[in-house]
């Protein structure tokens, strides 16, 4: 950290938030808001003695409240930059630390949070994580029996500068503990709490064991855990290590924790399940391994950097394989635990290759993109003839539509990841995507359709999730009906409800909707626009009286090949159900229906047009960002 | 493809397709329902949940239903807000329990008895039953139809609030009948300190100190053991005092970790109003009292001892 801050190309910010982001890739503004320290950094020089005068004390964030802190002080000793600052809610002001500060002049109370735009190429979210709170689960007696220590508790106990120079004490009577327990896996695979692995408590566990046997050799010492879990190069052997030091594993998650109200020791109970039955052990102290969670301001860091949440509120990668430290926002990158919990070696392991696709939008003079952008035709616009609309900004999950009122809007290229979304909701046809044009979709469902259309099932499918499932299902070997016809697009909220209108126009005999899993989708919020979509014509079906399961709505992702399988058997069983004669009856009752529903099919722009549009909006973007990334 | 429809239905199937049944699979076998159950640590060694539920993953169907966990289990669910996996352990149990009933096997536990020569059919047992063991039967007797109490041998769990219950006294249970509790009353009288009695539920203490202190009966303390304060009639406390007993402590679990549901909420109850009325005969000098120890409670069974003591001595002087 030092280092870093003495580099001459690294600028630490520290106590700095950041407030907003705007632009896009290689040319973001970012808001930061330095947070006022009340001491002027480049006068501080890191003495101490205005903590040496100041009368008041403080619980110490730093070290969990064993400890106190002044009103005026550094987070830590190892603070970078060494620079004091005053905890304002707690200061009296009573000019002691300014009196002691004398010429250097640092200190100033009337300092306030300082906001300035930057102008910044790429950024990587490095925030971390968070520890779980175990005062929740009562049957550890956390908070209650003072014996009962959290692990970030042990490691200031255990640590040469912590508030107790490093011995090792009991917090109910300052003694020495003779027999230690480590329990594993609080508040982690737990359903109550954190469903999964928090991924490296288990080697932590064995390192804190291993770290205390060393110091205290006469220590008893047991690991209470579920599962040991060493899965990386050198953890079995570590783990054997501890083993042979003499350290104790029970297989066996604690159910209670009693203390004995005299002595302070605490009872654990456990089964061990080697022995088959419920073994109650007397200890000294008990240290409680708690889960990874989330940061509490996951969810603003999210909104602020327009990123994705995996379910539990890590940040979401671009791709689990193929993309693990991008995010959906080119030009965001994530580095360590902010992630998903990781240890130190997988976090710089993260990290650096977070520095170096970040490195790449820096040396970069041109950006490439999916080509597959949505396009807009100002003359059928109608914002652009004075009248309101806006629901293709709505649809944008990435804020990449520029709306003013009575105009057409304005597609940030570099922002358009190409879902479709907005494509799909434009009334107008004002809108269309490169490559899935409704021209090209149009053409492809009067071929897959073109003969014996009532035997068919359509099937749109989103490229990320439900494609994979069908191409999963191929390469599987599951079966399904022949007469399925797959139909690719990037998203579902790409799927006009006009597509679906047409299809059925055309007399297809069932019309599958599928996409990703909401929580999955490659477009941030892309399935949910879909989704909406869907439900609305689900109902209007159900309302027309077409027959239930020929038009279907289904979330398949790509590792659910048997599900795709199994989807389009049950639609071609729903099929079979039918005779061929009141299929076509049904087909012919909804036709004009359908037609006029699908109207805007017949105006759909040919795909020649498409094509020099995006010739147009190639010239346009060179013209207008010469100097663009 | 694999028809999925067709397969055969396993013993797993058969306990999932009951409600309460489902996710026994989810359980990884950390073993915190064993070691919050106190049936393992009190009664039998081969008691366990988690391996019951083995039992039914791994389809062993005959070792299940004879398995001490499938009849011993009481649902007090002190496990099932423990569970990480929030599997419902006693619903699982109960499952199993159903089929084994279903295939013939029969509870090896000691139950209650109705006595149908006294007993008047009014339901109040039916009501006070946490299991619903009990139910009403028509009978014809001499020629008459009557109803009668019938209690379900594979539902009881021999808690005795029904005993406690019974308006008629026509319910037992061996072990803890009215006589038989009559009899533990005796309390030998030493040197001129304050005599006490102390029901104690057989449950509400873990800590093996506590239950040694218990054993070694502390001087001019007797000691009697109940399934459940439930059992707990007021008689049973009245009858102490009147035999010259200076104190009367009941001791039950905590509310939500009663062993039998709800045994130590009716005795709560019980108490109260027993103390009510005592007040109004102008008794109500705190002689009985009532005490709700929970798992976590080490030690506070010698200390409640202690307290009513000191208790019984400030009030004998000032008597």
């Amino acid at each position: 950290m030092v280092d870093a801050s003495r580099h001459p190309k690294v600028d630490v910010r520290t106590f700095t938030e950041v407030e907003r982001v705007e632009g896009f890739v290689g040319n973001f503004k970012v808001q930061l808001r330095q947070k006022s320290r009340y001491v002027y950094a480049d006068r501080c020089n890191g003495c101490g003695e205005c903590a040496d005068v100041c009368p008041i004390e403080v619980p110490n964030y730093f070290e969990l409240s064993l400890a106190p802190r002044r009103a005026i002080d550094v987070a830590m000793s190892q603070s970078v930059p060494l620079v004091y600052n005053v905890d304002m809610d707690a200061c009296i002001e009573c000019y002691k630390c300014v009196e002691a500060c004398g010429e250097l002049d640092a200190i100033h109370f009337g300092m306030e949070d300082q906001l300035a735009w930057e102008d910044i190429g790429s950024i990587v979210v490095a925030t971390g994580f968070d520890h779980f709170d175990p005062t929740v689960m009562s049957e550890y007696g956390y908070g209650r029996f003072p014996n009962v220590i959290t692990s970030i508790e042990m490691e200031r106990l255990n640590n040469s500068t912590g508030p107790t120079g490093g011995d090792l004490i009991r917090p109910s009577d300052g003694e020495a503990p003779e027999r230690l327990a480590i329990i594993n896996c609080v508040g982690s695979r737990d359903k109550r709490f954190n469903p999964s692995c928090s991924n490296f408590c288990c080697m932590y566990a064995i390192k804190n064991a291993v770290l205390l046997k060393q110091t205290y050799p006469d220590m008893e010492l047991s690991v209470y855990y579920i599962d040991i879990r060493t899965p990386s190069k050198g953890y079995e052997e570590f783990y054997n290590r501890a083993r042979e030091m003499g350290i104790r594993f029970i297989q066996g998650r604690p159910g209670l924790i009693t203390e004995d109200p005299d002595t302070g020791n605490l009872f654990v109970e456990s089964e061990d399940r080697d022995l088959g039955r419920v073994i109650e052990r007397e200890y000294d102290m008990v240290m409680l391994n708690q889960a990874a969670v989330p940061q509490p301001d996951v969810d603003s860091v999210s909104s602020v950097l327009n990123i994705t949440q995996s379910p539990g509120g890590w940040f979401m990668e671009y791709h689990p394989k193929l993309r693990p430290l991008d995010t959906p926002t080119d030009g965001v990158f994530l580095a360590g635990a902010c992630q998903g919990p990781k240890d130190i070696p997988s976090s710089v392991a993260q990290g650096s290759g977070a520095a170096a696709r970040a490195g790449r939008v820096l040396h970069a003079d041109e950006w490439e993109i999916e080509p597959v952008i949505a396009a807009v035709w100002e003359d059928r616009c109608i914002s652009a003839q004075g009248k309101k609309c806006g629901l293709c900004v709505q649809a944008c999950p990435y804020g990449a539509i520029e709306y003013e009122e009575g105009k057409a809007p304005d597609i940030i290229t570099a922002k358009c990841h190409g879902c479709g979304g907005c494509v799909a909701e434009c009334p107008h046809n004002a809108m269309t995507q490169l490559h899935f044009t409704d021209a090209q979709i149009l053409a492809q469902m009067q071929t897959l359709l073109a003969d014996k259309p009532e035997q068919k099932i359509l099937a749109f499918r989103c490229h990320w999730c439900s494609y994979g499932g069908a191409d999963l299902a191929g390469v599987s070997h599951f079966e399904y009906s022949s007469n399925e016809r797959g139909l690719r697009v990037m998203c579902s909220a790409r799927l006009d409800a006009d597509f679906i209108y047409e299809a059925f126009r055309l007399g297809a005999g069932a019309v599958l909707f599928s996409g990703c899993h909401p929580q999955d989708c490659h477009y941030i919020t892309g399935q949910r626009v879909g989704a909406r979509r869907a439900e609305r014509l689900l109902k209007r079906f159900e309302r027309m009286g077409m027959t239930p399961g020929r038009f279907r709505v289904e979330w398949i992702s790509a590792a659910e090949g048997d599900k795709y399988a199994r989807v389009i058997n049950e639609m071609q069983e729903v099929l079979d159900s039918m005779t061929q004669e009141e299929l076509l009856e049904e087909i012919e009752e909804f036709r004009p229906e359908m037609a006029r529903r699908a109207r805007r099919m017949r105006q759909v722009p040919l795909v020649e047009e498409a094509s020099d549009l995006a010739k147009e909006i190639a010239e346009v973007q060179r013209a207008r960002e010469p100097a663009a990334v | 493809m694999a028809d999925h429809s067709s397969k055969i239905q396993t013993f797993a199937d058969q306990v999932r397709a009951i409600p309460g049944g489902e996710h026994l699979e989810m359980c990884y076998s950390c073993g915190t329902c064993v070691s919050k159950c106190m049936i393992q640590q009190k009664v039998e060694p081969e008691y366990n949940p988690r391996r019951l539920l083995h039992l039914v993953i791994m389809d062993m169907r005959d070792e299940a239903f004879k398995s001490p966990t499938t009849w011993l289990c009481s649902a007090c669910d002190l496990c099932y807000p423990a569970c990480p996996q929030e599997i419902h352990i006693s619903d699982v149990i109960g499952a199993v329990k159903q089929l084994a009933v279903e295939a013939g096997y029969e509870s090896p536990l000691e139950t209650v008895s109705v006595n149908e020569s006294l007993c008047s059919g009014c339901g109040i047992c039916v009501m006070s039953c946490p299991y619903e063991a009990p139910h009403l039967v028509e009978k014809e007797v001499d020629g008459l139809m009557d109803r009668f109490s019938e209690v379900d041998p594979n539902g009881c769990m021999g808690c005795g609030i029904c005993v406690a219950a019974c308006p008629m006294g026509a319910i037992s249970r061996p072990g803890v009948s009215n006589e038989e509790v009559r009899a533990q009353l005796d309390v030998p009288r030493r040197n001129g300190a304050p005599r006490l009695v102390a029901f104690v539920c057989d449950w509400c203490l873990r800590a093996d100190a506590d239950v040694t202190l218990l054993d070694n009966s502390p001087e001019n303390v007797q000691v009697v053991h109940i399934p459940c304060t439930g059992r707990i009639d007021p008689e049973m406390a009245l009858m102490a005092l009147g035999s010259g007993v200076d104190g009367v402590l009941v001791c039950g679990c905590a509310p939500g970790e009663c062993h039998y549901q709800r045994g130590t909420t009716v005795s709560s109850c019980k108490i109260g109003l027993l103390n009510r009325a005592l007040e109004q005969m102008n008794m109500g000098d705190g002689r009985v009292r009532f005490v709700q120890i929970g798992t976590q409670d080490r030690g506070r069974i010698r200390s409640e001892i202690d307290h009513m003591m000191d208790h019984l001595v400030a009030w004998k002087e000032a008597v």
